[in-house]
């Protein structure tokens, strides 16, 4: 009885340590471009000439140095912080405003709104792209900071409300009426009992919301074709295209990249993941 | 303010029980507060993009060069050159095939993830950000890292073939027409697996623990559990996730517009690359608005097909 038992286990366990095996090599083979990048900015500038991409054949950072002066990365950097931070900011107050509204504020005409914020979700970027630049360059709103981060919170507001939108939405209607009959006005309602109930949720939208703003390509690469704001992920473009053969300064520059993505996913993966899950929606 | 008993949206009962509650004052307060709160977002909206929107819908129909501010009235010739030009449908050719394996492929490799991590206590967590990372990462920086990984002379894959003995399989796999356009497309599925996963473990959570338990014990191989009990069990997030990467898949854009541009010689061209080409290139806006909008409309449908086959099996699950 109690032999049966042991092997049942012992055959439990060898095919548990199998899938590890393999989830150990599947991990390895996802991660390994990630590994490579690492390896490639930290060679010296020889090694990489002989060797371009054996793994940790030396070490020294001067790629990286290369990669944030002579290569303008550091300037890069500064911008991608300009506009992936203030679009962020609109995204979350614009979002939380409406959504609370369309949730629990009702008034004649509501409906028709909120469907034309959510039409943004059904409408890919790329439909309306091209008159938006013709609008911009009309606006004065070609290569510069605020242009193109009113453009980068448009293209985030329609889910942001969505998602808010939600949070509002569970909050039980008792504490909206105690609170009237407290005498609280309705905006006290709004700011005072509402909002510190959704923080988590607008939290999750924030570093969601900065993430694709960090990550955007096709907003900068049209609407800033100056080089004055130019963020890293177009940056890095451009580097590709003229100096590719730069192996060094080129993987540092990638680094430097996807360095702050990193991080921000790695410690805030929670929020990371429920973002993206619930932007799942938007399909 | 006189019609009292709500608005007709479309949860009237519960806009209308809302409205009658409340005395008229705080209606007011409620509709004047609403009202603020929500016109910053619909300034934002509208000038970002309803006004882009309808200013695309006017560009179909004028032939727009980005300089003249009065283009000529030119009907449905858009349309119609768009019909006859064979580079539209060559690259409505190469957009089908992405769809088909940009959607099939994170679908097949995110469940495969999803079932294999499902279970694991150990280790899961850096499971699971090895597997979601690549999907958070900016879509250039995975072109920079994928394009050495291709690399003719020391790109690894071709050093890894000539490892096992496959070196005559090697090439440029992003020069080589034959090759690029699946070459970008293992990028993307690489990319995007992650996601698909991270959604499928969630929804394997909800699968009945009992009933799995109950088939083992009736003699149902992993295989049969899988096709009859964890699939039905998480169809409708499995129609969810063919929505989202089969309508992406209509738009693609950066990672091919990053590693080959649409070449080489067209072999990678998709529609939205050719939009963009079009519009900003040759400077045939309208031309390249009609594509662009043209994808839209095309995607739609499926998205509105999907989404309902989806919120039908979602409703049955909760019915039963």
């Amino acid at each position: 009885m109690s032999g049966g038992r042991g092997t049942a286990l012992a055959r439990k366990r060898a095919l548990l340590g199998g899938k590890h095996l393999l989830l150990l090599v599947l991990a390895a083979f996802m991660l390994f471009p990630l590994v490579l990048t690492v390896s490639t900015a930290l060679k010296t500038d020889r090694d990489v000439r002989l060797n371009p991409f054996g793994l940790f054949s030396s070490f020294s950072t001067e790629n990286i140095v290369t990669a944030w002066t002579v290569g303008s990365f550091g300037d890069y950097v500064l911008n991608s912080f300009l506009l992936s931070v203030p679009s962020t900011l609109l995204v979350v107050v614009l979002s939380t405003m409406g959504g609370y509204t369309f949730a629990r504020l009702p008034f004649r005409g509501r409906t028709f709104l909120f469907y034309l914020v959510l039409l943004g979700l059904l409408v890919p970027f790329f439909a309306y792209m091209i008159p938006l630049y013709f609008q911009l360059r009309s606006m004065g709103m070609l290569d510069s900071l605020v242009g193109t981060n009113l453009v980068l919170a448009s293209t985030g507001v329609s889910f942001g409300t969505f998602f808010m939108r939600a949070f509002f939405s569970d909050l039980p209607n008792e504490l909206e009426e105690a609170a009237r009959i407290d005498g609280a006005t309705e905006w006290q309602i709004f700011s005072r009992v509402m909002l510190p109930l959704v923080t988590s949720g607008a939290g999750a939208l924030a570093v969601f919301t900065f993430l694709q703003n960090w990550n955007n390509f096709l907003v900068p690469l049209l609407y800033i074709p100056g080089g004055e704001y130019r963020p890293l992920t177009t940056g890095l473009y451009l580097f590709l295209g003229g100096r590719s053969l730069d192996l060094g300064p080129l993987a540092a520059g990638t680094l430097i990249t996807i360095l702050p993505v990193l991080v921000l996913f790695v410690v805030m993966q929670r929020q990371v993941t429920q973002g993206f899950l619930s932007g799942a929606v938007k399909g | 303010m006189s019609g009292a008993v709500g608005p007709s949206t479309v949860a009237p009962k519960r806009a209308a029980r809302v409205v009658s509650h409340a005395p008229r004052s705080t209606r007011r307060a409620q509709t004047r507060l609403g009202l603020l709160l929500v016109l910053p977002l619909m300034v934002v909206v509208v000038v970002f993009f309803v006004i882009p929107l309808v200013n695309a819908i006017y560009y179909l129909f004028v032939d727009f060069n980005g300089i003249n501010p009065n283009p000529p009235f030119i009907g449905l010739q858009n349309f119609v050159e768009l019909a006859t030009d064979p580079a539209v449908w060559d690259a409505a050719v190469n957009n089908a095939i992405w769809i088909v394996f940009g959607t099939v492929g994170p679908l097949a490799l995110g469940l495969a993830f999803a079932l294999l991590v499902w279970g694991v206590r150990r280790g899961s967590v850096f499971y699971k950000l090895a597997f979601f990372v690549p999907f958070v990462l900016p879509q250039v920086a995975i072109g920079v890292v994928w394009g050495w990984i291709y690399d003719p002379t020391s790109g690894w894959l071709n050093k890894g073939l000539e490892l096992i003995g496959l070196g005559r399989v090697t090439t440029g796999w992003l020069g080589n027409p034959d090759t690029a356009l699946y070459a970008v497309l293992a990028t993307a599925i690489w990319s995007v697996s992650g996601f698909v996963f991270v959604i499928f473990l969630s929804a394997l959570r909800n699968v009945d623990a009992d009933i799995m338990d109950a088939a083992r014990l009736d003699g149902a191989n992993p295989w049969q559990r899988l096709v009859h009990i964890i699939v039905p069990q998480i169809m409708p997030v499995f129609l969810m996730v063919t929505t989202i990467t089969l309508v992406g898949g209509f738009s693609v854009f950066d990672i091919i517009f990053i590693m080959t541009g649409g070449g080489p010689a067209g072999a990678t061209e998709v529609l939205g690359t050719y939009a963009y080409s079009s519009a900003f290139q040759l400077n045939r806006i309208s031309y390249g608005t009609t594509l662009a909008l043209i994808i839209t409309v095309i995607s739609i449908p499926f998205a509105i097909w999907l989404n309902r086959l989806q919120r039908r099996l979602s409703l049955q699950g909760t019915g039963a």
